[in-house]
């Protein structure tokens, strides 16, 4: 008998295919870590869900001395389950704006899909699966589902953590084309004529509109590159530094880093990734320094730049900015 | 009527740790299984699906009456995510560019050609094809069978309770899932022999 024969012999016998049932059935498509990023987010959900189900059926105990003003409670309860339930998972919430009061979302606003943002003055937005979207003045974006956002125009700058969830993916549309990120921070422009996208970090794909883009219909974006559209005249790839006056606007949105307890090169770490800079140490013992040094107090309503100066004059260490580099050095 | 689903749902509702920790461990990986399976998407769209279909769950606890199992009610709203992606792909550009190609997960890019891998590996792959593929062949009753016996180890009793059958019925199903599942299976193994003979 061959060694096919056998193969397709053993396919009728029980023996055979309780153990190929077993195999096939008992190996799992997600790994723990993707069950885990699974159970953090539906358990945070469920948490959402539970504890306003549970103050409505307090309210529902009061009793009829308090009738009148459990009334009015529940009105107020019913109004926020019929606004919210049924709708799509939050996207995000509004951590900073600073539209004077003019913009429709103000801070600490829910954010679901079927909203419009239309940013008067620049905002961030933290998203629910982690990370963040940057909105800058006088832009408008259509939130169309919890991974997908329409720049209408305007200028948003994306912000994903390095390993995403499979939750925290944004694709981002634009009348150029479908810009997916692959772990990044991107910077998307878009007007009447034309659609920027300048990759800070990571890598970007670009699903761009037919005849957008010549033959290709998917263009891959590293970062440190620009991809410009222009309507009518394809899009043109030049390279971009990560860093400097173009990118200030980002940083003076970034969300709050709350130092308290941490390392300070933690802390650097992030000033690094902020400015668009490389984190260099002119020698070992810097290094050793702003990894023992734990940090205390706050850099609220500092921009990264500030927050550097500050932080660092309470250390031995000091630092210069080199092009693309922060150098840190031991204050010797 | 389902009870024990239906009180496990009622204590999730009350704020219960523990009953929500028993949500999640008994329909997070079958809800996996069920998707990848029947539509054989990569990991992290997967991840996605298994995602929203129970956060839409959570959300909407109480529109579970313990009418049907409270898995199969899950799987009702995996129905639908999975056709939400299969809209959404299909609206997509279909193009591909040398860009996209390189763009390809590391795995695909870093796999060993198929011809020098050792023949064990490419015969076990093979196999292993060949049973999901006989798997997504299936009815849907069958498979959900074949999965609660062999995935999760569930009695008869237990596969009854979880397809609302009596023990009897259910008995019934799994000899007839496993005789049309072995059918599949043989004849998808004679195919690939003959398209390989044809190769030779």
């Amino acid at each position: 008998m061959t060694e096919r024969q056998a193969f397709s012999s053993d396919t009728g016998s029980d023996k055979e295919l309780d153990r190929a049932l077993t195999d096939v059935l008992r190996s799992s498509p997600l790994d723990s870590q993707a069950l885990e990023r699974i159970r953090v987010a539906v358990e945070k959900e469920w948490r959402t869900s539970t504890t306003l189900h549970r103050r409505s059926r307090a309210i529902r105990r009061w009793g009829w001395a308090s009738l009148a003003a459990a009334v009015l409670v529940i009105a107020v309860t019913t109004a926020w389950f019929t606004k919210f339930a049924g709708e799509p998972v939050v996207f995000g919430s509004i951590s900073r704006s600073d539209g004077n009061g003019v913009d429709v979302h103000h801070v600490g606003d829910l954010l679901r899909a079927g909203d419009t943002v239309r940013a008067h003055g620049p905002m961030l937005v933290l998203l629910a699966a982690g990370g963040s979207v940057r909105i800058a003045a006088d832009s408008t974006v259509d939130i169309t589902s919890a991974t997908e956002i329409r720049l209408e125009r305007g200028k948003i700058y994306v912000d994903l953590p390095p390993v995403p969830a499979a939750s925290a993916r944004l694709n981002v549309w634009t009348h150029a084309g479908m810009v997916e990120h692959v772990g990044t921070g991107f910077e998307v422009l878009s007007d009447d004529t034309s659609v920027r996208i300048r990759v800070r970090e990571g890598r970007i794909r670009l699903r761009a509109v037919p005849g957008a883009a010549g033959n290709s219909n998917v263009i891959l974006a590293a970062a440190g590159t620009e991809l410009l559209a222009v309507s009518g005249d394809g899009i043109v790839r030049r390279q971009v530094p990560t860093y400097g006056s173009d990118w200030l606007w980002v940083a003076n949105l970034a969300p709050t880093y709350e130092i308290e307890g941490q390392p300070l090169l933690n802390f650097l770490q992030w000033v690094s990734r902020e400015l668009g800079r490389r984190l260099e140490f002119s020698d070992p013992e810097a290094r050793d320094i702003a990894a023992r040094t734990i940090l205390h107090g706050s850099i609220r309503d500092h921009d990264p730049l500030d927050a550097l100066a500050n932080v660092l004059a309470t250390t031995s260490l000091r630092y210069e900015i080199l092009g693309d580099a922060i150098r840190v050095n031991s204050d010797r | 009527m389902y009870e024990s689903d239906r009180a496990l749902v009622v204590r999730m509702g009350a704020g219960d740790q523990r009953a929500f920790d028993e949500f999640f461990h008994s329909s997070a990986p079958r809800l996996a299984a069920f998707a990848a399976r029947r539509s054989g998407l990569d990991a992290a769209s997967v991840e996605d699906i298994v995602q929203n279909t129970l956060v839409k769950a959570v959300r909407n606890l109480g529109s579970y009456r313990g009418e049907a199992a409270l898995f199969t009610w899950l799987t009702e709203i995996c129905r639908h995510e999975l056709a939400d992606v299969y809209r959404k792909a299909a609206r997509r550009p279909d193009h591909t560019s040398l860009d996209e190609l390189s763009s390809a997960s590391p795995q695909a890019q870093l796999r060993v050609p198929a011809q020098h891998e050792p023949t064990a590996q490419v015969e076990t792959e093979m196999r292993r094809s060949a049973v999901v593929r006989a798997l997504q062949a299936l009815p849907e009753r069958y498979s959900l069978a074949l999965e609660a016996k062999y995935r999760d180890g569930f009695s008869v009793d237990e596969i009854a309770h979880s397809l609302g059958l009596t023990s009897t019925a259910a008995q019934s199903l799994l000899a007839r899932a496993r005789e049309a599942f072995r059918e599949r299976w043989r004849k998808g193994n004679d195919d690939e022999i003959m398209a390989d003979d044809g190769h030779d």
